[in-house]
Formats: structure tokens, C-alpha cells, sequence
């Protein structure tokens, strides 16, 4: 039944890629959605703000790459898994790679919802004034999260997974204080604009949170430990 | 040798089936939370919820055992991988039924719904747990007609979900801003739980056919 599954075709003479080459193109590949994420929430961003159509088109457009990317990476590891039965370690590494791929795929995913509401709506500022701001700072943040998580799957630096947590916070905070606007008695845009701000906001959360989930993914295939125990064992309190 | 094999993918794709089932009970719940504003009820779902984290660990740990003692090939392998991505698929839709129980904890005793859009949300929280066990079926027995089935109710999520931004952004909306905020995010979380549904039945069907059907609109 369904149709017959092939290993990928070698030419008979050459060997499958030895497996730490595969394990750097499935870093470099990470590394390369990581900034691609980061380069559409910025043009997102730019989008909602600043009335760049043609960059919140792109965004829009650019939902393709990531998903080549994301196959890219699933086909790495597959070979991998196939060729060379990894364990230990290295095994963490490419379920991890598996797993962030999806948290990536869809950092893009919410990056081109944050480019429709732009498109969308129009405006050259696509949010009200009073929450302008906000919104810059959560496009800052969001973006220097998928940079730091690119660094993070190149390098495999334990440490620096962890401050992610921490520069998440700053979304976090963003968001209490976007729905503390939201709620004020005063805002006096109404209720459309108000369903909008609260999408975008949650948007760019989630945004930060799967950018943090990369992260803890690669610092959990590292040392072997759930995220819960490394962060006690980087002192942090969590 | 090879039966203990076919043993332990059974055996992970019951943690699978089993999660579903448990994120279906958890949504229900957190429903009839919402819709009644009841505080334990909420409680009780909001402390359920290490148990979903829990049966996740379990389900990657059934699958990292396969993955280093079995090194499966072919299907088995994607059945694996597809294992690893549904593990977290389902444990988001635990995570989406608990922000419904929060939402509904946050704003007890007040009801978070205003009566008019009380009733969309009951049907959403029907068609949700429907879809989450009708994948645990798909996981357990493969069938992928029943598989595409999903895409269909799913659709009804949809429906319900653009209707009652309708309803937010008419013009005889009297409820103001704050509730609007809350129904907006809660409308997204049920929308969200049923498209990790549809997922984790669309990867049966690439695992079976070898092909994943077309794009889901999200």
C-alpha cells in the first residue's frame, strides 16, 4: 500500500557524507533558518510600522524557503539516522535538529502573520500610535533572539543557550504591559484594532518562545540533561 | 529479536494515542471550566498538565531507545521521526487546554464569555476533543481515510473560529475591549489545538503513503 520508500541515491562508487559532516550541515542549516526567521520578523516588523509593503510581501513569499530549509534538515538527518545509527550524543544532536526545524518553520510562519496584518491593513502604521513603540521593541527582541539562537546551534555554546531564557523575558514583559494598554479604560481605538494589537502581540511571543526552545534544544543534546536540570546546572533559577 | 522490535513501535505509538486521549479529556474539561466558571475544575486541569509533560518525556524515550538499540530503516524510521514531531504536536494542545483553564482561573468568578459567544465555544470545545481522538486513531491503527477525515472537521473549526471574529468586530459589539482581547486569544488557542491535530494525522498519512498531503492553511 502507498508508495515504496527509497533510501536517498548515492552513486554507487561514493560513500554517504562520513556523519560529522552531516552533523555540521544540519548545525549550518539550523543556523541558516535561525537567521532567516529573524531577517522576516524584521521585515515583518517594518512592514506593520513602517508601511514597507514590498518588505512585508517578501515575508509573505519567503514562507517557501523556510520550508525548504526545514526539509533540507529533515532529509540530513534522515541520512544520518540511515547511515550511520548514531548514539549518544551525537543521536541528541539530530533529534534535536529534527525538533527545533519545526519550532523554526513555524517562527516563519508567525513572522508572514505579522506581514498579512501589515498587508492587510495598509496604513503606513498598521498599529495605533500608542502601541507603536511596543511593538518596535518586541520586533527588536524577537529578531536578537533568532540571532543569539543562530550563534547558539553554530557554536553549541551551552551558556549562551541559557541567557535566552532570560531575553525572553523582555517579550514577556512586553506582552503583560501590551495587554495592560489593551485593557485601560481609555484606548480609544476600538475594538478592531484592538483584536489586531492582541494577535500581533501574541504572535511575536511565540515567536520568542520557540526561538528560546531552539535554544534549550541544542544545550539539551549537549549535555544530555532536560532544560530543567541545566538550568540548576548553570545556576540559574529558572 | 524482531518481534520485540514491532513491540516497541507499538508500544510508541500507544504513548502517542494515549496523549491524544489525554489532551482530549484535558480541553473538555477546560471548556466546561470556561463555560461555567468553575475555579476547581480549572485547578484540576492547570495541575493535570505535568502529566501530558510527563507522557512527552516517556514518548521520546521509547523513541530515542528505538532510534539507538533498533537503528530502524524505511518506514519504521519515519514512524519514529513522525513520533518525535507528534510528541510535540500533542503536548502543545495540552498546552492550549491549559490557557483556557487559565483564562478561565483569571477571571473567576466573573464568566470570561458574554452569552451571545458562549455557545461557539462549546462547539469548539466539542470539535477539538473530536479531532484529538479521532488522531489517536489514526495513530493506532494507520488508517488513512479517516486521516484525511480530520482536514474536514477541522474546517468546522475554522468556520466557527472567522465567526466569531464577526462577532468581535460588528458594530453591536457591547462588550467592550477587554472581553474582545480575551476572546481573540482564546478563539486562537482552540484554532491552534485543532491544526496540531490535523498535523500529527497528516504525518500518519506521509508515513503510510510516503507523500505529505498538501499545505495546511495556518
Amino acid at each position: 500500500m502507498g508508495t515504496p520508500w527509497h533510501p536517498p541515491a548515492y552513486p554507487s562508487q561514493v560513500a554517504p557524507p562520513a556523519l560529522p559532516q552531516l552533523l555540521d550541515q544540519l548545525s549550518d542549516l539550523l543556523a541558516r533558518m535561525c537567521t532567516e526567521a529573524g531577517a522576516n520578523l524584521r521585515g515583518a516588523t517594518l512592514g506593520l510600522l513602517e508601511g514597507r509593503r514590498r518588505l512585508a510581501e517578501k515575508v509573505v513569499a519567503g514562507d517557501a524557503t523556510m520550508k525548504g530549509l526545514r526539509a533540507g534538515i529533515e532529509d540530513v538527518a534522515t541520512d544520518a539516522l540511515l547511515f550511520h545509527a548514531p548514539v549518544a550524543g551525537d543521536l541528541r544532536q539530530v533529534v534535536a535538529a529534527i525538533r527545533s526545524s519545526a519550532d523554526l518553520e513555524r517562527m516563519g510562519v508567525l513572522a508572514r502573520h505579522v506581514a498579512e496584518i501589515a498587508l492587510r491593513r495598509g496604513a503606513p502604521c498598521a498599529v495605533p500610535d500608542r502601541v507603536q513603540p511596543a511593538f518596535t521593541e518586541m520586533g527588536r527582541v524577537g529578531v536578537a533572539l533568532a540571532h543569539k539562537a543562530a550563534e547558539v546551534v553554530r557554536t553549541r555554546n551551552v551558556v549562551m543557550a541559557a541567557e535566552l531564557g532570560r531575553d525572553d523575558e523582555a517579550m514577556d514583559a512586553l506582552l503583560v504591559r501590551m495587554f495592560a494598554t489593551l485593557m485601560d479604560r481609555s484606548w480609544p481605538y476600538g475594538t478592531a484594532a484592538a483584536v489586531d494589537v492582541t494577535l500581533l502581540a501574541r504572535y511575536y511571543e511565540r515567536f520568542a518562545d520557540h526561538a528560546v526552545m531552539v535554544a534549550t534544544e541544542t544545550a539539551t543534546a549537549v549535555t544530555g540533561r532536560r532544560p530543567h536540570d541545566l538550568m540548576e546546572l548553570l545556576g540559574e533559577t529558572g | 529479536m524482531r518481534d520485540q522490535y514491532q513491540e516497541q513501535l507499538a508500544a510508541l505509538a500507544d504513548a502517542l494515542a494515549d496523549m491524544c486521549l489525554q489532551v482530549a479529556t484535558a480541553m473538555e474539561l477546560a471548556t466546561r471550566a470556561l463555560l461555567e466558571a468553575d475555579l476547581q475544575l480549572a485547578e484540576q486541569v492547570i495541575a493535570a498538565d505535568v502529566r501530558i509533560d510527563d507522557m512527552r518525556a516517556d514518548a521520546e524515550e521509547k523513541a530515542f531507545g528505538l532510534l539507538a538499540l533498533q537503528s530502524p530503516v524505511a518506514t519504521d524510521l519515519r514512524v519514529v521521526i513522525a513520533a518525535i514531531h507528534g510528541a510535540g504536536d500533542i503536548e502543545r494542545m495540552g498546552d492550549l487546554a491549559l490557557h483556557v483553564a487559565q483564562a478561565a482561573r483569571r477571571r473567576h468568578p466573573q464568566p470570561v464569555l458574554p452569552a451571545e459567544v458562549a455557545p461557539y465555544f462549546a462547539e469548539m470545545g466539542q470539535v477539538g476533543p473530536a479531532l484529538a481522538r479521532k488522531a489517536a486513531d489514526v495513530i493506532r491503527t494507520r488508517d488513512v481515510v479517516t486521516a484525511t477525515t480530520l482536514e474536514a472537521d477541522d474546517d468546522a473549526m475554522d468556520d466557527l473560529h472567522r465567526h466569531i471574529f464577526t462577532m468581535l468586530m460588528a458594530p453591536s459589539w457591547s462588550h467592550g475591549v477587554g472581553p474582545a482581547v480575551d476572546i481573540t486569544l482564546l478563539g486562537r488557542f482552540y484554532e491552534r489545538y485543532a491544526d496540531h491535530a490535523v498535523t500529527v494525522a497528516r504525518r500518519v498519512v506521509y508515513v503510510v503513503t510516503g507523500r505529505m498531503p498538501g499545505p495546511l492553511a495556518v
